[in-house]
């Protein structure tokens, strides 16, 4: 049969090529390109912790903020690196889960950007405060003053969700590396091999072993899903529990778990349709992943699209002018650039994402992913800032004007975690070699099986 | 000098010196002071110990107008750090306006000047001795022989007197010159009655009031006074109200009060008053009706854009409405017609019955002579007529217009003497400043009217090296002996206090004058009233011509912040929004909205307005409240000197402006100017960010009709047929029946809702209060408010824990234009929404129902600024705590109350310092804290009385009974935050049929 030929979540190559194609990426002389790269990811992260500390030596006016706007870049900015961190969750470990195939082939660079994109975001609840010296008053810990953080307020449960995020996320990331990391250490040697040799904490690839780790993967994978629901649903909590009109919506928690996923696998295509042309991993990661991860995020963009349009209902039929007020200015208010601007790239743009062709395509899907990533930036824009100018009291309605300070932090970021993750990728296995592997005699087995 | 200026400057040792002289008690009322200023007695009862923490409080009188308002200077440790009105006097009655509690900021202005300075040959400035000072004026007005001018300021002192007589002895001449005169109004009432005193008005018997033009809410006459009797008969109580009625071409804030704006072009005022007093007259039979013959309504309306009947029905409702009161003047009516619009509105008042009941004449408020007699002193300047000019208390450089050629006539005098204590426009031009001491560092007084003299000692050693110039006066006069040898006095203060024991007449004067200090003055048992005679005063009524051809007739007009353009140099009046258009910190010209549309210009647009006398560039203001003929600007700032805040900041209007020309004042509207545009931009440091409700019913209102019945404003509006916020089926209301009653049963858990502790609250009246914004300024000053600047209002960074939310109503469609106002602050809700997201209590409730926010746990998340419905907690953005105070303006701060540093939330804590100051207060003499002891700064300062607080849970608390009242609501109620602050609804003197209810739905 020409099951094989046509299947095309099996891997063509043998285990030694597989190997030898992902080890390359390692081993590899870094091109002029990566170092150009590399140092512009230095110097933005740069940026973005000497605006930092401008902020500390003079204070948060820096940045344009505007009553009654107390949110805005610095909040939209950690929303949308949140969001990020969903993607990889979800496809390392519920994909895991489910049984799905096609994820082999992507999910440790998802993971680890998941990973990088969680410590980019994490910085910025410190960097938004007043006085980001005292973030830790935020955290429950003995102090002779028997002072305890607030538990009614969101912004603890925040805390909690991302640092539990961050540590189960790097966990699963760092435990899957484990056997990849062991076959890097027997291609390299001289000091590098005692660095992998170290990182890889003495895998041989014995039964015993391999018995324990895919137990342990499997465990963590079930600790980490539900964490992919419930760490967007605290952060959306931030906004639902307020009684901003704009905010304080039911509809939240999945509202932004979906938008979560959605940013996240755009943010994933943006990444890996460059990396595997600069990686020569091609034949690796194929039309058919991206295929399914178009997919995935048809489904996501579409259940935004619904939300979005359910937003605007509730805001009718509600028949609360406060709520009413604030969506109508979001689509023609002084934001409507803002709100148009999600609206296209998220509802409207993914429904390009029916057509097979387009989904194949790409150059359509890269141009397509950076369109979410720019709508989900602007979707968390327009609840923040869009929401907060007008509340309640038309007399104190505003807008803001952000300032240099903004944008470095903004541009800072994606320096900070693009640091992260081009380090990433040259020293690390960024395709999983034994889940490909993994796939191969499986492959071959059921083939023969069904051949005969 | 090095020694000079250290003895003169304030240090600390100096600072303890004052603290150990001046010694404290209980907090008793009425210092007074009975030795040399080094050594301050405050105290009639004199206390072992000095108390630090425990307030002195003397009694003073405010110089930052002529009203002369009786002040009550609190300090703390030997300085200054509140200005409150003070209750006895007759004037204020304990409250003040925002410009008399600015004047914190002129003691302690950071740009006063460090001692006299003599202009060198370069023209630069050399700080000199006071002893070469006084010896170079002595040797030039020695040398003058009588060729000596001197401008005044303020007129009725004793101070004024005598510099009148050390003047007329050396043979100088003397001008009193204020340019807020009221000259128009003296010559008008020679006309009408053959007096040029002034009248004292009464708006608290006033039962109908009508104002042409004179803006008797900000700066015409005896503002706070005025306020008081307006809100006193204007304010909704026991059924009924006064009515008010503006005429004028531009809604100035007096006329946002009124209840009727008739907006009729500048110089046709004249018209509706005469019409006015001759339907009225010919009702009555008055025997002024056959001069007001000519002036029917028929006959006049048409020149007036109203209607003959809308003046009939004006006049009727007037007359009927006895007494009655009309007014007119101030700078907004001042165009060549004043003398005929004011002698109009004199027999209007004649022929309605209302001189000796609401116009009382025989305590002449003090006045100086405006413009009159300045421009022929100018004139003989010009012509080199004088060897020594002495400016005092008056920056005419400045006030004058640019175009009558001042600067360069005061330019021909070879020396120049100035008293001004920041270098003004005028000291800039004289050769020697030799700076007077502040009112509080100095001893004064203020003959404010007959049988009210006003009483200034000194409260604080000076700040900066400055010497009264009565002092100045003696040691001159010693100096140049001759004519002025008899000013012989030791000291200015031993002279004022002689000419005191010649009014006190007491056997034991020193006892006497004590309490005559402590009290803050003399005041007499009651007032003269003088039937005035009438004269046979022409009525007539020209048309009041225009200078230049322009399209926009040009209307200046005073700021009640800036006044004169002294309040120009203090940063509490630059950033307290104007009440009408809410911009701080800049200038602005108003352009009516189908103006607008026409020149095809926007706010913010920089536009070039064009007169005979001179062109300026100015931002745009659309604003629906002027005319679209006029062009209205405010005075007061454009100033090219007068220290940092003031100067190059905003434009003067008087450069459009000509010199008087000849009938005793400045015309200030008598301009056309034509308009171009740059197509350059400004940003506008506006505060408000949309002006209108929204049907939001956050600012209600009913027409007086419906409040006589007892309605309350929901009532009122369906009463209006508004549909109400109830819209739920029946259904839907049998389904969340109950729901709230829960809802609030469930908010009192963790409130302390059983506590023994008091439970404070707050009632605001806005049928009283006018948006005066007195109270934002008296807040600043009790909680240490920063002010942050121009930059950071473009950001909307202003700190103002509390603000005067400024809405609009009509203005559209035919409908009138109506304003709102309400001061918002925190409205410490029993189920705050800012409390539980903070994540690290921060913000929190304290047992007596206040909203708390400690400053030292706040790490600066500003959720609860976001959770906040009213966006009442303002964040330090920058280090505001370290730029908004330089150098001495630190001395302002209260003690009681910390400064914020960056990145913490603050907010309005309804003055804590002051709940706690009484209730420790009350426990050292074991009792309860009585109602009305805990007194918020807001309500101390307003002076409309449109506040009151206390403690909700004592039944017989006023605050309570205002809590009853039937117009009370909360605003958002629908948000069910149950905020401790009740507004009781404004009432509209309007017929019900006109009443529309917009602002709810």
């Amino acid at each position: 049969m020409a099951v094989i030929a046509h299947d095309p979540s099996m891997p063509t190559q043998t285990h030694a090529e597989v190997t030898r194609d992902v080890i390359r990426t390692i081993t590899e002389k870094p091109t002029r390109g990566y170092y150009i790269l590399a140092g512009t990811m230095a110097f933005l992260t740069l940026v973005m912790f000497g605006t930092l500390g401008a902020l500390l030596k003079y204070g948060l006016g820096l940045a344009g903020y505007s009553p009654p706007i107390m949110w805005s870049v610095y909040i939209t900015t950690f929303v949308f690196w949140i969001g990020i961190g969903h993607a990889g969750t979800l496809i390392s470990a519920i994909l895991y889960l489910f049984r799905s195939r096609w994820r082999t082939a992507v999910y440790r660079s998802t993971e680890a950007m998941t990973v990088f994109a969680v410590m980019t975001a994490a910085l910025f609840p410190i960097i938004h405060i007043g006085r980001q010296w005292l973030f830790y008053w935020l955290l429950p810990y003995p102090n002779q003053r028997y002072l305890w953080p607030n538990f009614k307020s969101p912004l603890i449960w925040d805390v909690f969700a991302i640092s539990t995020y961050l540590t189960v996320s790097s966990t699963f990331l760092m435990v899957g590396l484990v056997p990849d990391i062991a076959a890097v250490r027997d291609h390299v040697s001289g000091w590098k091999k005692k660095l992998y040799g170290w990182l890889s904490l003495g895998w041989t690839g014995a039964d015993s072993q391999w018995r324990h780790y895919t137990r342990a993967y499997l465990y963590l994978a079930a600790l980490c899903t539900p964490l992919v629901l419930s760490v967007h649903s605290v952060v959306s909590w931030d906004f639902a529990m307020s009684i901003v009109p704009g905010w304080h919506g039911t509809i939240f928690a999945p509202y932004f778990v979906a938008g979560a996923i959605y940013s996240g696998v755009g943010m994933v295509m943006t990444l890996i349709i460059p990396l595997r042309k600069v990686l020569r991993i091609e034949h690796m990661i194929t039309d058919y992943h991206f295929d399914n991860l178009a997919k995935l995020t048809l489904l996501t963009g579409s259940i935004l699209f619904y939300a979005y349009a359910m937003e605007y209902f509730v805001a009718w039929y509600s028949g609360n002018p406060f709520e009413q007020m604030t969506f109508w200015r979001r689509a023609f208010g002084p934001n409507w650039w803002a709100g148009w601007s999600m609206i296209i790239c998220n509802a409207f743009v993914s429904q390009l994402l029916w057509f097979p062709r387009i989904r194949t395509n790409l150059t359509a899907l890269f141009v397509i992913s950076v369109f979410i990533n720019i709508g989900m930036w602007f979707e968390r824009y327009v609840i923040v800032v869009g929401s907060l100018a007008n509340d309640y009291l038309p007399y104190v309605w505003g807008q803001i004007n952000p300032t240099w300070a903004d944008w470095c932090i903004l541009a800072g970021s994606f320096g900070w975690f693009g640091l992260w993750f081009t380090l990433f990728y040259k020293n690390f296995p960024i395709v999983a070699i034994q889940e490909i592997k993994e796939m191969i005699p499986m492959q071959r087995r059921s083939a023969a099986a069904r051949g005969h | 000098m090095a020694d000079q200026n250290r003895s003169e400057g304030v240090d600390r040792r100096q600072f303890l010196k004052v603290l150990g002289t001046t010694g404290a008690g209980a907090a008793v009322l009425g210092g007074c002071s009975t030795d040399r200023v080094a050594k301050l007695v405050p105290y009639m009862v004199q206390s072992e110990d000095q108390v630090p923490g425990i307030a002195t409080w003397y009694a003073s009188t405010c110089s930052e107008c002529n009203s002369g308002c009786g002040l009550h200077v609190k300090t703390r440790e030997g300085r200054p750090i509140k200005l409150e009105g003070n209750p006895e006097h007759p004037v204020n009655a304990g409250r003040l306006c925002s410009r008399g509690q600015a004047g914190l900021q002129a003691l302690y202005n950071p740009d006063r000047l460090a001692g006299p300075m003599a202009k060198n040959a370069a023209g630069k400035w050399d700080e000199i001795k006071w002893d070469d000072a006084i010896a170079r004026l002595a040797a030039k007005i020695g040398a003058a022989h009588g060729e000596l001018a001197v401008i005044n300021g303020y007129a009725a002192s004793t101070f004024s007197t005598m510099l009148t007589k050390w003047t007329t002895a050396l043979g100088g001449v003397i001008t009193n010159f204020e340019p807020f005169s009221r000259e128009a109004e003296r010559l008008a009432n020679q006309k009408t009655w053959g007096r040029t005193d002034l009248p004292v008005y009464d708006f608290a018997a006033a039962k109908y009031i009508v104002s042409f033009g004179a803006d008797f809410l900000e700066t015409w006459g005896s503002v706070v006074e005025q306020q008081r009797g307006f809100a006193a008969s204007h304010g909704f109580h026991d059924g009924g109200m006064s009515r008010a009625v503006f005429v004028g071409p531009r809604m100035s804030l007096t006329a946002a009060n009124a209840d009727e704006w008739l907006n009729v072009p500048a110089g046709s005022e004249t018209l509706v008053a005469l019409a006015m007093a001759h339907v009225v007259a010919t009702k009555h039979g008055h025997a002024r009706a056959a001069s007001l013959s000519a002036y029917a309504p028929e006959q006049v309306a048409g020149d007036t854009g109203l209607t003959a009947a809308q003046i009939t029905v004006l006049a009727e409702a007037f007359a009927a409405a006895a007494p009655s009161l009309a007014v007119a003047g101030g700078v907004g009516a001042q165009h060549r017609g004043s003398i005929e619009l004011c002698h109009a509105v004199n027999l209007l008042n004649e022929v309605a019955g209302n001189i000796g009941k609401t116009v009382t004449f025989g305590s002449a408020p003090a006045m100086s002579e405006g413009d009159g007699r300045i421009q022929p002193l100018f004139d003989r300047m010009a012509k080199g007529e004088f060897q020594v000019v002495l400016v005092h208390d008056a920056n005419p450089l400045y006030t004058l217009p640019r175009s009558g050629k001042f600067a360069e006539a005061f330019a021909k005098v070879p020396f120049k003497v100035s008293t001004a204590a920041v270098l003004d426009e005028t000291a800039a031009a004289c050769d020697l400043i030799l700076p007077n001491l502040h009112g509080l560092e100095r001893w004064d007084d203020q003959n404010t009217r007959s049988g009210v003299t006003g009483m200034m000692q000194p409260v604080v050693e000076p700040v900066r090296g400055g010497m009264h110039t009565g002092d100045v006066l003696l040691k001159v006069a010693k100096v140049v002996g001759g004519a002025v040898a008899s000013f012989n006095a030791p000291s200015f203060e031993a002279h004022l206090k002689g000419e005191w024991q010649k009014n006190i007449k007491a056997i034991d004067f020193a006892t006497a004058m004590c309490e005559a200090l402590g009290r803050g003055g003399i005041f007499a048992a009651s007032t003269p009233n003088e039937q005035p005679r009438a004269a046979a005063g022409a009525v007539s009524y020209t048309k009041p011509t225009f200078d230049g051809a322009g399209d926009y007739v040009f209307m200046p007009y005073p700021s009640m912040l800036y006044h004169d353009g002294r309040g120009a140099n203090k940063p509490w009046l630059l950033e307290n929004p104007d009440p009408i258009t809410k911009i701080t910190w800049q200038s602005w010209v108003e352009v009516h909205p189908d103006t607008a549309a026409k020149l095809d210009v926007r706010e913010g647009e920089i536009v070039e307005l064009t007169s005979p006398h001179g062109k300026l560039r100015a931002q745009v203001y659309v604003y629906a409240g002027v005319r679209p003929d006029t062009l209205a600007m405010p005075l007061g700032l454009g100033h090219t000197e007068y220290g940092r805040y003031a100067k190059g900041r905003g434009v003067n209007p008087l450069d459009l402006l000509g010199a008087a020309d000849g009938q005793g004042f400045l015309p200030y509207v008598a301009t056309r100017v034509s308009v171009a545009r740059t197509g350059d931009y400004q940003k506008v440091a506006r505060v408000d960010g949309t002006p209108r409700q929204l049907g939001r019913g956050i600012i209600q209102s009913m027409p007086v009709a419906y409040a006589a019945k007892g309605m309350t404003p929901e009532e009122s509006y369906k009463a209006a047929g508004r549909p109400t916020a109830e819209t739920n089926t029946e259904l839907e209301r049998t389904a969340i029946e109950g729901w709230h009653e829960k809802q609030i049963a469930a908010s009192q858990l963790g409130n302390y809702a059983d506590a023994p502790h008091p439970k404070w609250g707050m009632a605001v009246d806005l049928s009283r209060c006018t948006g005066c914004s007195a109270c934002v300024t008296a807040c600043y000053a009790e909680n240490n408010i920063p002010t942050v600047g121009e930059e950071q209002v473009f950001r909307r960074r202003e700190m103002s824990w509390l603000r005067i939310e400024r809405y609009w109503e009509g203005g559209t469609d035919g409908e009138p234009l109506q304003a709102r106002f309400a001061p918002v602050m925190c409205q410490h809700c029993d189920n705050a929404p800012c409390e539980p997201v903070c994540p690290v209590y921060a913000a929190y409730h304290t047992p007596d129902g206040l909203n708390g926010q400690v400053y030292n746990r706040c790490v600066g998340t500003r959720y609860c600024s976001n959770n906040c419905p009213f966006k009442v907690r303002y964040f330090n953005w920058l280090k505001y705590n370290e730029t908004a105070w330089p150098e001495p303006l630190n001395l302002q701060l209260n003690p009681d109350v910390v400064t914020r540093s960056r990145g913490v939330m603050e907010k309005c804590t309804f003055c804590i310092q002051r709940i706690r100051g009484a209730q420790h207060t009350a426990r050292l003499e074991d009792r309860d804290v009585r109602d009305g002891e805990v007194v918020t700064a807001c309500q101390q300062g307003c002076p409309s009385g449109a506040i009151t607080f206390g403690n909700v849970k004592d039944a017989a608390a006023e605050v309570v009974q205002w809590k009853r009242d039937h117009r009370g609501y909360v605003m958002l109620e629908e948000t069910n935050v149950r905020p401790a602050v009740t507004y009781l609804a404004k009432v509209l003197n309007i017929e019900p049929a006109a009443f529309h209810g917009a602002e709810e739905h």
